[in-house]
């Protein structure tokens, strides 16, 4: 029991899993990127590159600000996505819980924006502090829309909050995102995923032609590697959570494997055409559009699994 | 008389007369003996129940199980918050606050332990003059205004629950736990409105609830994490959980109405509370928002989502105080509570800031601590009701879901903004020379983070057992089966794995060196500062939040002003009438005459 738990979370399908993963799909977004640029993009590994030489750079600590929030927050960022990866993994693969629900995944999510915010403001750079405010704020753009869309998989499968029910629902009646309410839910929540992700036009809080790197800029070297980290890891799990809430899950046997795989090129390119075709919005136009566009949409949904549809 | 119950009151009431005549040097000690004496009393409820108490026939003082769980937090609340008290109370108020926390101990004590309806009442009505006492003790130049404001709607819902108690006096035995009271009579709907205006007033739910920010900010802060955060809470909520389990007899539209207004105080508290520039009108208005939480659970008639209500009372008590008494910390330090005025107190204050972050993350609900395990109860309860309803109702309960999930995203940002303000950013010169709270201050808010943490993570071992399941079952709401999958230790532990490894890498790696924060080439100065109090500026600018905002500033939605402007406006009127002119009297007198006539037919 406690071994299957550790190989979870430290290999399959938590850190190793993730973390490569997300290294090679952040591969992925900045070739099909170049490619949108009619650039060559850069090779297989550069990544990994990237990473591992930010780990051999200086840390510069700031004389006034708080130091240890400053150096725990983007390790306590990777250790949430870490814990994201293996309960959503493990509940898409193996159909095993890992101490969570839904519910304890949307808070734990909910968590990282808040470890962005508290490092962001830990130095009291005044572009950092901005930025942090902004992620809080895109934080709560998002968040509502996104409520209402995982809402749905959950009305449908029975009101039901464990991944395992979702899934099973869908083994039984089809991929959610074939119904009405499902695929509107998917939209939303793709949508909704874009900005958690603080990717474009999401990507408020960093804004670099503004704010320079926003939270991120006091950090370097190793830190700013777990920073990088982490935003890669994000383009494994949010994927991987709609492919579980909407796409019916992953099955590891045979063709299945084959179809997980194209289920998660598709989030992940659909992820990218939306950051390379959009400039950043300005904060209140984000707010705007998710909590006066997007929530309705999304609440229609939400009464559409109501009555079944 | 030789009742242990009567000595959970005769004790802490008899150590408030003797403090009137002490010396200061005994005041304080004999107040900590009196809380550690009433904590063991009540501890050994836990083992043997006191026989109940009968006076002329009735029951006077009875203890069952939801009273004990109340009973309890409200000793272990006062024991912590005194010790928080022990140094740093304002000179000029001390004694008469020292005469007046243990009389509130007493009554408050004296309430939840009273199930007749008159001494309920009594205890009840002096619970809300001891309240009354702290506001007026405040010392800005708004104590006075605010003081006669939280008399007003506390007192003023007294004389409702005297009206609801008097009407549903006959059918429930005069008791509070008689009935239950059928809700098809006009007199018993009549009764139960009554009833809830005074546990809305009391535990500050909407639209009753404008009272508690404005006592967080005047009154001393210790009070204000006595009564608004911790006592008045467990009061309100005790009370309305007993009017949803048995004094009343609860249909689901009732049920809904109540939800709704208790999904209504968790969205308006918490928007009130994002774009406050003081410190403790911020946390007062939080207080107001998470009763929300509570009186949903409660409300539901999930039994999932009845224990998390409870257990959501008791968190709250916990965080809530916590965080008014580090706001309190700083404030003696720091000399100010504007949040425009602090910032960057987390390095000379890295324990009371602490304290103050974990108490913020549990009142966002953050896993594991121990908010989010009462509001993942109340949740999976919620939906759970929502299964077994028509869809019509089903759908209305999802809403209310959906508000208060989202509610604490919109917790969670004002306390980022709270957290920024006060601790983190840019620090000011002025503060270089700030020291960390004395011990006691921080002892008290250190225990209060350390319960946050072990409710949360010894949530089914300690406090669902030994408080809220046994309240639950009592009331019939037992909930059945396990309480889901959330393992908060599991969770812990892989986080606190993931984190070492992190560590181990950076520790590894590292290269590290200090500097300042350049700007453009040049040193930050201070005129960069951001306080973080206008961070959420493009939400109270956009429509249709920029118009309510401008109407909340005009205290339009207030109770309170509404109330007193009505009374003015038709006091205006009668003086209006009153002219003098003899003719004009005749003609009252004659239009009187007339009116009697048509009405006796």
């Amino acid at each position: 029991m406690t071994a299957q738990i550790l190989f979870d979370f430290f290999v399959f399908p938590g850190i190793v899993f993730t973390a490569v993963l997300g290294l090679l799909a952040g591969w992925v977004d900045r070739k099909v990127s170049a490619r949108f640029q009619y650039r060559v993009g850069p090779p297989l590994f550069q990544n990994f590159n990237d990473v591992f030489k930010l780990l051999g750079k200086e840390t510069i600590l700031v004389k006034t600000g708080n130091r240890w929030l400053f150096i725990a927050a983007p390790l306590a960022g990777f250790a949430v996505l870490s814990l994201a990866a293996t309960s959503v993994g493990t509940a898409l693969f193996f159909g095993r819980a890992a101490g969570m629900d839904l519910i304890v995944l949307m808070y734990l999510l909910m968590f990282y924006s808040v470890l962005i915010v508290l490092g962001g403001a830990s130095p009291g750079n005044v572009f950092s502090s901005l930025g942090a405010g902004r992620e809080v704020k895109l934080l709560l753009a998002d968040e509502l829309p996104f409520i209402l869309a995982c809402l749905v998989p959950v009305v449908r499968s029975g009101y039901k909050l464990d991944f395992g029910a979702i899934l099973a629902y869908q083994a039984g009646h089809g991929m959610l995102v074939a119904s009405v309410s499902g695929a509107v839910a998917f939209v939303v929540a793709l949508l909704a995923v874009q900005a958690k992700m603080a990717l474009p036009p999401f990507h408020i809080p960093e804004a670099e032609t503004e704010l320079v790197a926003g939270p991120f800029i006091e950090y370097g070297g190793p830190l700013l590697a777990f920073w990088k980290l982490n935003q890669f890891m994000m383009l494994v799990v949010f994927p991987f959570l709609l492919i579980l809430l909407f796409w019916g899950g992953f099955d590891l046997r045979g063709l299945g494997l084959l179809w997980g795989i194209l289920k998660y090129l598709l989030i992940l390119v659909l992820i990218i055409i939306i950051k390379n075709t959009n400039p950043r919005v300005r904060t209140d136009t984000a707010i705007a559009f998710f909590w006066k566009y997007l929530s309705p949409l999304a609440l229609a949904a939400v009464v559409l699994a109501v009555l079944g549809v | 008389m030789d009742n242990p119950m009567v000595l959970v009151i005769a004790l802490p009431l008899a150590v408030a007369l003797l403090n009137l005549v002490l010396p200061p040097v005994l005041r304080k000690l004999l107040i900590v003996a009196g809380l550690v004496a009433g904590f063991v009393l009540v501890k050994g409820f836990f083992d043997a129940q006191p026989p109940d108490l009968s006076l002329l026939g009735a029951v006077v003082l009875s203890l069952d199980k939801l009273s004990l769980l109340a009973l309890a937090f409200i000793h272990i609340l006062s024991l912590i918050i005194f010790v928080f008290c022990l140094k740093g109370l304002d000179a000029a108020t001390e004694k008469p606050f020292l005469v007046l926390y243990p009389l509130t101990v007493a009554f408050a004590s004296g309430a939840v332990l009273c199930p007749n309806a008159f001494g309920f009442l009594v205890f009840w009505g002096l619970s809300g003059l001891a309240l009354y006492g702290f506001a007026l003790l405040g010392r800005g130049e708004r104590a006075a205004s605010t003081a006669k404001k939280t008399f007003i709607i506390v007192g003023g819902s007294d004389a409702f629950l005297i009206l609801g108690l008097a009407l549903a006096g006959p059918a429930s035995g005069w008791s509070l736990a008689g009935g239950p009271v059928s809700l098809g009579q006009p007199a018993g709907v009549l009764a139960f409105v009554c009833l809830l205006i005074a546990a809305f007033a009391k535990a500050g739910g909407f639209p009753l609830h404008t009272w508690v920010p404005d006592f967080s900010r005047d009154a001393p802060v210790e009070s204000a994490a006595f009564l608004p955060a911790s006592l008045d809470k467990l009061l309100g909520i005790f009370l309305l959980t007993r009017m949803m389990t048995g004094a009343f007899d609860v249909g689901p539209f009732v049920r809904m109405a109540v939800v709704s207004l208790g999904t209504l105080t968790v969205i308006i508290g918490v928007m009130m509370a994002m774009v406050q520039h003081n410190g403790r009108r911020l946390l007062g208005y939080h207080a107001v928002s998470q009763v929300g939480y509570m009186i949903m659970g409660v409300a539901s008639g999930s039994a999932l989502a009845f224990a998390g209500g409870l257990f959501h009372l008791i968190n709250n008590t916990l965080y809530k105080s916590g965080l008014f008494l580090a706001l309190g910390s700083v404030e003696k330090r720091a000399g100010t509570n504007e949040l425009d005025e602090l910032g960057g107190l987390g390095r000379v204050m890295p324990l009371t800031f602490l304290t103050a972050l974990v108490a913020s993350l549990s009142i966002s609900g953050i896993p594991p601590f121990n908010g989010f395990f009462s509001k993942w109860m109340i949740y999976q309860g919620l939906l759970e009701k929502a299964s077994s309803l028509s869809k019509g109702y089903a759908l209305w309960l999802l809403i209310c879901l959906v508000l208060a999930v989202f509610g604490s995203a919109l917790t969670l940002a004002s306390f980022m903004k709270f957290l920024h303000a006060v601790f983190l950013g840019q620090r000011r010169e002025r503060y270089a020379g700030v020291k960390e709270a004395p011990a006691n201050q921080w002892l008290a808010t250190g225990t209060l983070a350390l319960l946050c943490v072990g409710f949360g993570l010894l949530a089914r071992e300690i406090p669902l057992k030994i408080f809220v399941m046994p309240a639950a079952e009592e009331a019939g709401l037992a909930p059945a089966g396990s309480l889901g999958l959330y393992d908060p230790r599991l969770i812990l532990l892989l986080f606190g794995l993931a984190f070492v490894l992190g560590l181990i890498v950076f520790g590894l790696t590292r290269k590290t060196r200090t500097d300042e924060v350049y700007i453009g080439g040049n040193v930050q100065s201070e005129e960069f500062r951001v306080a973080g109090t206008e961070f959420y500026r493009e939400i109270t600018e956009m429509r249709p939040f920029k118009g309510i905002y401008a109407q909340a500033e005009k205290k339009t939605f207030d109770i309170y002003e509404l109330g007193s402007k009505a009374t003015f406006g038709l006091s205006h009127l009668l003086q209006k009438a009153h002219g003098g002119l003899l003719q004009v009297y005749v003609l009252f007198i004659l239009f009187g005459v007339l009116l009697f006539m048509v009405l006796a037919g």
